[in-house]
């Protein structure tokens, strides 16, 4: 009964996973080419979660919609935060980003309330499930898992195959030796700011789709912190490190719940997000460099 | 065919050029000479762009280039083989090559360049699929001046080319250095910890000291001058 309730949980734990993961690659991007961890990161969730609900709810169209929508919209603010802000902080000390990012974090934050009020929104995109014997997946889960796969390949493929891509893997490896190969290092950085930025904004339509509810200005927060833990867990400056991180995640936090709603007395949800902490510390000091990260 | 004049740079606050200015005839290979940390490695880091230089002019070709980003030096074929190699050392060393053939106008004369840097390096043909982080101090160096040879270079500045490297590896370095001058016609700023090994290679020398060019002249009147070498080189 119990390892019924835990296998359909795990399931259910893998494919937010894989969202999770996909909503992390954005934050090692930008780590591993510009040593800026972006404190700000939930809050360009929360950005593609509201992207998702004003398309389908003004023009009544499927959450898939915004995919593209969020990551276009996501890479111009990347670009504009980029050239405005973080350019200027690249040779700064590191509290100078973190606040930056903290900051624009909160500004953007207090912008969506502005707009959109503080109220928790959600939406309905009723397109059928997959009933199993021991769990259900609404069909808007599969496709953002299968979106979230989709999106984490291309970036692959991109990192691997195209020029562009190339000169990131170099800066990421050895920013001075790949301005001595002729790569234009600031572009470089701009152009990974804002696929980041990117990607992490369309992160945020594939996690309404597969909760698409509690919509809020101030949603970011949880998620932030879980991306930090998957990103150390991904080995920090990797893209599709942080994606498998993320899976690993996913399992861990909906396997423990199931475990720890089983004891009496005990707040699961809590609970989980005290393992989460739990593991970030662990990690940091048993092996800094990230669980999948090279030595 | 480079001329620096009066240049001043430094970190932060911190000034370390105070004026330098020097000569690199097109041809020729050209020491900066100087006990540690005098300035040598943020001259050239300035010249070529990874400092941006906080006053004075560089001309290159003719071209003022003092502001230039460091892409566009290289497509220009100014090029810097850093201090401290900066491999990428999670890639392979033929990675690592094509890495240095980046930019369009390398990339079209790629297969030429790459035989050119393994009839230059045999070593790094045997080495070809292996991760540079796991060659050899020395066959590290190979590689750092190979990557840097598939830009296609005119000017090529080293730093510390030898740096860290057994005595008969330092002197296997120079000879490949004297042939990028003699057998492909390169134009060579050289800065040398070894300076026996440096002034015989080279055509003409500068001594660089607290951030200015102190003394300079033919290889010949460096070793011949007492003084200077009594004063700036310690032997
Ligand atoms: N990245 C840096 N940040 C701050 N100060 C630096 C930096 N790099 C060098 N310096 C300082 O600038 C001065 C000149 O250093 P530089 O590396 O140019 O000397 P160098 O002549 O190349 O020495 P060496 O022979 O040891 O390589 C030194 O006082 C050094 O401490
Ligand atoms: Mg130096």
């Amino acid at each position: 009964m119990i390892g019924a309730q835990l296998t359909g949980n795990l399931m259910q734990g893998l494919i937010l996973g894989g969202i999770y993961g996909m909503a992390t690659m954005g934050l090692s991007l930008i780590f591993g080419v510009l040593k800026v961890v972006n404190v700000g990161h939930g809050a360009f969730i929360m950005i593609g979660a509201f992207i998702t609900l004003w398309i389908f709810t003004a023009f009544g169209l499927a959450p898939v919609i915004a995919i593209p929508v969020a990551l276009i919209v996501g890479m111009a603010i990347g670009f504009v935060f980029f050239y405005l802000v973080m350019r200027r902080l690249i040779k700064a000390p590191e509290l100078a980003s973190l606040l930056a990012t903290f900051a624009i974090g909160i500004l953007l934050e207090e912008i969506a309330k502005l707009i959109f009020g503080s109220e928790f929104r959600g939406y309905n995109w009723a397109v059928g499930k997959i009933i199993l014997p021991i769990t259900v997946f609404p069909m808007s889960k599969i496709y953002a898992f299968i979106g979230s796969i989709a999106i984490a390949l291309l970036l692959y493929i991109w990192f691997k195959k195209t020029r562009a891509g190339t000169a990131v893997r170099s800066v990421v490896e050895d920013s001075e030796g790949a301005r001595v190969c002729g790569v234009n290092v600031g572009w470089v950085y701009a152009l990974s700011f804002a696929i980041g930025i990117g990607l992490t904004v369309t992160s945020g339509v594939l996690l309404t789709m597969f909760i698409p509810v509690g919509i809020n200005p101030y949603m970011g927060g949880g998620y932030t912190l879980k991306a930090f833990v998957i990103a150390v867990l991904g080995g920090l400056t990797s893209p599709y490190g942080a994606f498998f991180g993320g899976l690993i995640f996913g399992l861990i936090e909906n396997g423990s719940y199931t475990l720890f709603a089983l004891i009496p007395g005990v707040e699961a949800f809590a609970m989980t997000r005290f393992l989460s902490f739990l593991i970030l510390l662990l990690i940091l000091l048993i092996k800094p460099t990230g669980l999948l990260g090279a030595k | 065919m480079l001329k620096v004049n009066n240049l001043e740079s430094g970190y932060g606050p911190m000034q370390v050029l105070w004026g330098a200015s020097l000569e690199v005839k097109k041809g020729s290979i050209t020491s900066l000479l100087g006990p540690n940390g005098v300035g040598k490695t943020t001259l050239l880091r300035t010249v070529f762009g990874s400092i941006e230089p906080w006053g004075g002019k560089i001309t290159y070709g003719g071209e003022e280039i003092t502001h230039l980003p460091t892409h566009k030096k290289v497509d220009l074929g100014l090029v810097l083989v850093p201090e401290g190699r900066h491999l990428f050392v999670g890639m392979s060393v033929h990675e690592n090559l094509i890495m240095g053939a980046y930019l369009k106008k390398a990339l079209e004369h790629i297969e030429e360049s790459l035989k050119l840097v393994y009839s230059l390096f045999p070593i790094l043909k045997a080495r070809t699929n292996q991760r540079a982080g796991s060659l050899s101090g020395g066959e590290q160096q190979m590689l750092t001046i190979a990557r840097a040879l598939m830009t296609r270079p005119r000017l090529i500045m080293l730093d510390e080319p030898s740096q860290g490297l057994a005595p008969k590896l330092v002197s296997e370095v120079l000879e490949t250095i004297k042939k990028m001058k003699s057998e492909m016609g390169l134009t060579i700023l050289l800065v040398e910890q070894n300076v026996e090994a440096s002034l015989n290679a080279s055509d003409y020398v500068y001594i660089i000291h607290e951030g200015t060019i102190k003394a300079e002249g033919s290889s010949e009147k460096i070793k011949g001058s007492r003084d200077i070498r009594e004063a700036y080189l310690g032997i």
